[in-house]
């Protein structure tokens, strides 16, 4: 573990642009927990002037439809991406790897049945199934079910990937010198393989945030996302016909460039993130 | 090879199989009962009771079930809640329109990929290939809507060179094909490129390119001749993985655009709630990427022949 | 392999094809737009807007609205004259016209069409109350007729569609509804509607041929075969559909009064001409709106509604703009006959008792902006269910809480025990899924925000909405209604305490008042003391507050002048027949 932290310390000190992507990041994290405390960005859903008024010195963003201020929306909406972005990780990267852990390790009718598993969830179009999970999902529309029909298709790529390295992994000699010292399997699993495979695993969870972001936008977009608060999903629909329509073009780019600007930064910090912990970089 | 893929196909019975159960459980639970739907919000309690029992939503779940399977190996896949057509109807006339944008804009999007890919390889570490990378990272933090929504915009509203939406069969349709076409291409470099970029380079480090440039041999004639034929595999193997996305259609690209196929009839299906739809465009999206799995794994087989021993 | 840019010579090639326009304009041909994608073209099941267009132009009813004449009334379309009805008030004698063919279709024998009978009208009824058609139109027979919900409880016992579609239960003679012969028609009704014979020339009563349905079975929705001066030529289902005109046609003659008005607008013109004169009509699917509007802009429709938001660039305060009104662009205003509100659910304890509550809830509805943001300004504010138009109307009525004020909704609240909103639950507010309603739920939630009452916004698929509004399961929900026939007691029976869910009446109001004077002005003409009766219910209904009224929409719509005698009417929603193009 300390050797990973110190791949990646090393890496990204010397790379100015990853340390760009962190602290582009962190800006995001820090914006996104003062708006949850309700320091930033408290009066979003207030109507502060006229509709559509365009950017001035006082809105740099300019006001929507009811006279809000996009600013304050793109602020909370960040906050909303941040929680989708978190909480479908959080779902997704223990599920997958438990079972990759076990799925590669034991084998036989374990693996059978978990490559059954995601085969089948993987065989099924990701859309029409986040839509259809959006639809039925008991907790109804909004963030809960965004997060968790996130969680529950993202699971899959990490499962492989942790599959794949603990079967690799198992012919190595340290595993086997484990067992005849007689340590037992879950031991073997959690304190010796895992290890081994995290870094694989903070990459794969690094794309799900990312993958996760992207999606939410799409979801609500449509319609099935987040309800009764501004996301940058919501925005792009509302914005989308005041493009046409009204000429109205502030709201689809303050969403559209705060998206822009996390989600490069994302790119760029998984990129750095592989070349530190990717052994087979030259 | 034979019995590699006869293997392959045993293994996707179950998987075929435990999609059909997925749905069924997603579906059996999902909201909005059809009957109100069909009957409109007057029905009395009478006719409710009748209609549910006329579409076999009282029996139980394994009769339902297999009610559902034994329609499926008939290839039948009901008539829509929505429109009342059959859905294989609905589907046939779907695909057309579907096809006439994801076949052009899949082949012309692997190949101007590729070629940036190749190009980025060629110059690597170069301004080109930086050039390459940037844009490809910066199209790949866009969200598709904003190629959508942006192009629409500008090149069709404001600039009037393509038609805002539509679609027609036939030759005439190739002008409402085109901005779509673009975007999908567009949209889709970023990821492509970067992909294709990092097997051509993995490619370009193996011993026999070292080999062949110290015999002498310039770096296109290299690349066109020996790391592009061995570089196929892993992408031919994915670009066939993407194929049954054409399937699904973009939902997105139709829907803004107008055009009446298969996409767009997800769309509006999940939106009614016609679940025979919607059942009916997951089970075949499944069966292609299985299908499209097996041809995958066979081309890799075929050309490697170690995989087909494990 | 160097990487491609798009090359010029590409653009242009793009560009050029571009330019050839698939749309081409031509004489006698009209090009319209449907927003949605029509269901069916089974008279008996259409009941969305855009399936009632369609078959509109190929199926006829016995009695048809008059073009041009106001009020809204009915005229003889495939009957002969006006039903001949007995003092009662319940007996109806219809004469048909004897000259009357169906289309050519290969139902027939030998593919000709046949004459239209008394015998065919009864069928079409009979066919519709089967319960197995799954008709939406029920209730405008529903406990009329006499005799009829005997046959449509017997229906319930035949077996499953497509078995039996022509049953032997079909030869059993009904009481109510008898074929005297080929040309005569007796309906016996259980209480004298007034409004009867509107009834019978809504889409549910279209007269169709028992040999389509048994020729095509399942298949009939997309094989209409009717009288009507349109056949369906093509259609391509998510692009468009074709129709042309029937030769069979002869019955239809344009209008020859109108209104005054009418002669200086040139609607006279084509004065007792026989109808159709398109010989084709193009409908063109939209889902989308802006493509719509391009199009139409562009020239390749002639008809057009304009999309909310390119209101301003198409209506200025002035009128219509220059720019369009020199493309050959005229609009015109209509007053639509409907009602938009959000009722609350008499039955949800936070509201059945608690009057303040609901009219502080109106009173603090900024409706004007409502209609100016969201409607463009194309609407009046509703002070009572019923629409300007119909009898019972009266435009100098208000409603005590039918205007904006936030600082009396504050006083009510306060005397209410519920000062500033406390006490009170966060109430949902229950709308379809879409754009525009999401953003009128936030302004909604934002204005009750400003009295401290909290709302939130729940959003659901139009099934499931159906669905709650039939088990009740909502607080408050936003809902309209449009008229199925120009008489007022269309309106009020939407609040009749009978009729909640599965009725129409969403909120369950039970005023007992109400109801009884519901059932006596249902019966009546129009008359000074229906009028009374009228005024008394809306008073009621006013100081109940069941709903906050919003707005009676007015459309406005846009054509361009080669298309001739196009007026709009709220219930007529596309009578091709008495169109022109040049």
């Amino acid at each position: 573990m300390r050797d990973l932290w110190n791949k990646i310390r090393r890496r990204f000190g010397r790379d100015k642009l990853a340390l760009f992507s962190v602290t582009v990041i962190s800006i995001y994290i820090v914006a996104g927990l003062l708006a949850l405390i309700g320091i930033l960005a408290p009066h979003y859903a207030q109507s502060v002037g006229e509709a559509y008024a365009p950017p001035s010195w006082v809105h740099p963003l300019g006001l929507d439809v009811l006279g809000r201020s996009i600013w304050d929306r793109v602020v909370q909406g960040a906050r909303v991406a941040l929680i989708v972005g978190f909480v479908s990780t959080f779902i997704a990267i223990p599920f997958g790897t438990v079972l990759g852990l076990i799925a590669g390790y034991f084998r036989g009718v374990v693996d059978a049945f978990v490559v059954w598993l995601y085969s089948t969830l993987d065989s099924v179009p990701t859309i029409l199934l986040l839509l259809t999970l959006a639809l039925v999902l008991p907790t109804g529309k909004g963030l809960a079910t965004v997060c968790i029909a996130l969680g529950v298709t993202s699971w899959v790529s990490t499962c492989r990937v942790v599959r794949g390295e603990v079967i690799r992994q198992k012919e190595f000699d340290y595993v086997r010198a484990a067992r005849s010292l007689g340590a037992t399997d879950s031991r073997i699993l959690f304190v010796h393989v895992l290890p081994n495979a995290l870094h694989l695993i903070l990459v794969q969870a690094s794309l799900v945030f990312v993958y996760s972001i992207k999606s939410e936008i799409i979801l609500s977009y449509l319609g099935v996302g987040v309800q009764n608060f501004p996301s940058w999903g919501v925005m792009i629909d509302d914005a989308r016909l005041e493009l046409v329509g009204r000429g109205v073009w502030w709201q689809f780019a303050a969403a559209t460039g705060a998206l822009f600007i996390l989600v490069l930064a994302f790119n760029l910090f998984n990129d750095a993130l592989r070349d530190a912990l990717d052994p087979n970089q030259s | 090879m034979l019995s590699f893929l006869s293997r392959r196909v045993l293994h996707a019975i179950p998987t075929l199989l435990g999609i059909t159960l997925l749905l069924f459980v997603l579906f059996h639970w999902v909201g909005g009962n059809p009957v109100y739907r069909l009957l409109g919000k007057n029905a009395n309690a009478v006719e409710i009771a009748r209609m549910t029992h006329q579409l076999g939503l009282d029996k139980p779940f394994w009769n339902q079930y297999w009610d559902y399977l034994r329609d499926l190996s008939h290839g039948s896949f009901g008539r829509s809640w929505e429109t009342k057509q059959r859905v294989s109807e609905m589907i046939l006339d779907g695909l057309g329109p579907s096809l006439s944008l994801a076949i052009p804009a899949f082949i012309l999007s692997a190949l101007i990929s590729l070629a940036m890919a190749l190009t980025a390889a060629l110059y690597r570490d170069r301004w080109l290939d930086r050039l390459l990378v940037v844009l490809s990272v910066c199209g790949m933090s866009l969200s598709v809507l904003t190629f959508i929504i942006a192009a629409q915009y500008l090149f069709a509203f404001r600039a009037g060179w393509f038609p805002i939406s539509g679609w027609e069969p036939g030759l005439t349709g190739v002008p409402f094909l085109a901005l779509p076409i673009l975007i999908w291409v567009a949209a889709s470099l970023g990821a492509s490129v970067r992909f294709y970029r990092a097997v051509f380079l993995e490619e370009m480090r193996r011993e026999y390119v070292v080999t062949a440039r110290a015999k002498g041999l310039s770096w296109p004639r290299v690349l066109v001749h020996h790391v592009l034929p061995n570089a196929m595999i892993p992408i031919l193997t994915q670009l066939v993985m993407e194929l049954p996305m054409l399937f699904t259609g973009s939902l997105l690209l139709e829907n803004f655009f107008g055009i009446p196929g298969l996409g767009n009839m997800s769309v509006n299906a999940i939106n009614a709630s016609d679940l025979p739809v919607i059942k009916a465009m997951t089970f075949i999206g499944s069966v292609l990427y299985i299908a499209a799995n097996i041809v995958g794994d066979a081309l890799y087989a075929w050309f490697d022949p170690r995989v087909r021993v494990s | 392999m160097k990487s491609r840019i798009i090359s010029p010579p590409l653009a242009l090639s793009v560009a050029l094809l571009c330019a050839c326009n698939p749309y081409q304009h031509q004489k006698n041909v009209y090009r319209g737009a449907l927003s949605s994608n029509l269901k069916t073209f089974d008279p008996a099941q259409a009941s969305d807007s855009y399936s009632n267009q369609c078959q509109f132009q190929i199926y006829e009813c016995l009695y048809e609205y008059k073009y041009l004449a106001r009020p809204y009334d009915v005229q003889p379309c495939l009957a002969s004259s006006l039903p001949e009805v007995d003092d009662s008030g319940r007996d109806y004698t219809i004469h048909l016209r004897s000259d009357v063919e169906f289309q050519d279709d290969k139902c027939f024998p030998g593919g000709k069409g046949r004459r239209v009978t008394a015998q065919d009208f009864i069928y079409s009824i009979k066919r519709m109350t089967d319960v197995r058609t799954q008709t939406f139109g029920w209730w405008i027979f529903d406990g009329k007729v006499k005799g009829l919900n005997a046959f449509r409880d017997a229906s319930e016992q035949l077996p499953p569609l497509p078995d039996s579609i022509h049953p032997a239960l079909y030869d059993q003679k009904i009481e109510g509804l008898r074929a005297l012969d080929d040309t005569t028609v007796r309906i016996e009704l259980t209480r004298p509607y007034p409004y009867f014979k509107y009834i019978l020339a809504m889409p549910y009563a279209a007269i169709i041929p028992h040999e389509a349905v048994d020729y095509y079975g399942e298949e009939f929705l997309n094989h209409p075969v009717g009288t009507g001066p349109f056949i369906l030529k093509e259609w391509r289902r998510g692009l468009r559909l074709v129709f042309e005109r029937n030769p069979n046609y002869h019955h239809g003659f344009y209008p020859t009064t109108g209104e005054p008005g009418d002669s200086a607008a040139g609607l006279l013109e084509d004065a007792g001409k026989p109808l159709p004169f398109l010989d084709r009509a193009e409908f063109y699917i939209y889902e989308e709106t802006q493509p719509m509007w391009l199009n139409f802009l562009r020239g390749n429709l002639d008809r057009s509604a304009i999309p909310k938001d390119n209101f301003s660039q198409a209506i200025t305060p002035e009128g219509l703009r220059p720019d369009l009104l020199q493309k050959g662009i005229h609009a015109h205003q209509m007053q639509e006959l409907d009602i938009s509100y959000i009722c609350f659910n008499m039955e949800d304890s936070v509201f059945t008792r608690d009057r303040k509550l609901r009219q502080a809830m109106q009173l603090a509805y900024d409706v004007e902006t409502v209609i100016d943001r969201f409607y463009n300004g194309l609407g009046i504010r509703a002070q009572s269910p019923v629409p300007p138009g119909l009898f019972g109307y009266d435009s100098a009525f208000r409603s005590p809480y039918g205007h904006f004020d936030p600082e009396a909704a504050r006083k009510l609240l306060t005397e209410d025990g519920h000062p500033g909103g406390a006490g009170l639950p966060e109430l949902s507010y229950l709308t379809v899924a879409g754009t525009d309603a999401r953003q009128r739920g936030e302004h909604f939630v934002q204005n009750m925000a400003a009295i401290g009452v909290r709302v939130k916004v729940e959003s659901c698929t139009w099934p499931e909405y159906l669905e709650r509004l039939r088990r009740k399961k909502f607080q408050l929900v936003g809902s309209s209604w449009s008229a199925d026939y120009p008489d007022p007691e269309n309106f009020l029976q939407l609040l009749y305490g009978p009729n909640a869910p599965p009725g129409e009446n969403n909120a369950s109001y039970r005023n007992p008042e109400y109801d009884s004077l519901y059932q006596r002005m249902a019966v009546m003409s129009d008359s000074p003391e229906r009028l009374t009766i009228i005024r008394r219910m809306k008073s009621i209904v006013a100081e109940d507050c069941p709903w906050i009224l919003i707005s009676h929409r007015t459309t406005e719509v846009l054509a361009y002048d080669r298309v001739h005698n196009v007026i709009s009417h709220p219930i007529l929603e596309a009578p091709l027949k008495y169109y022109r193009v040049d």
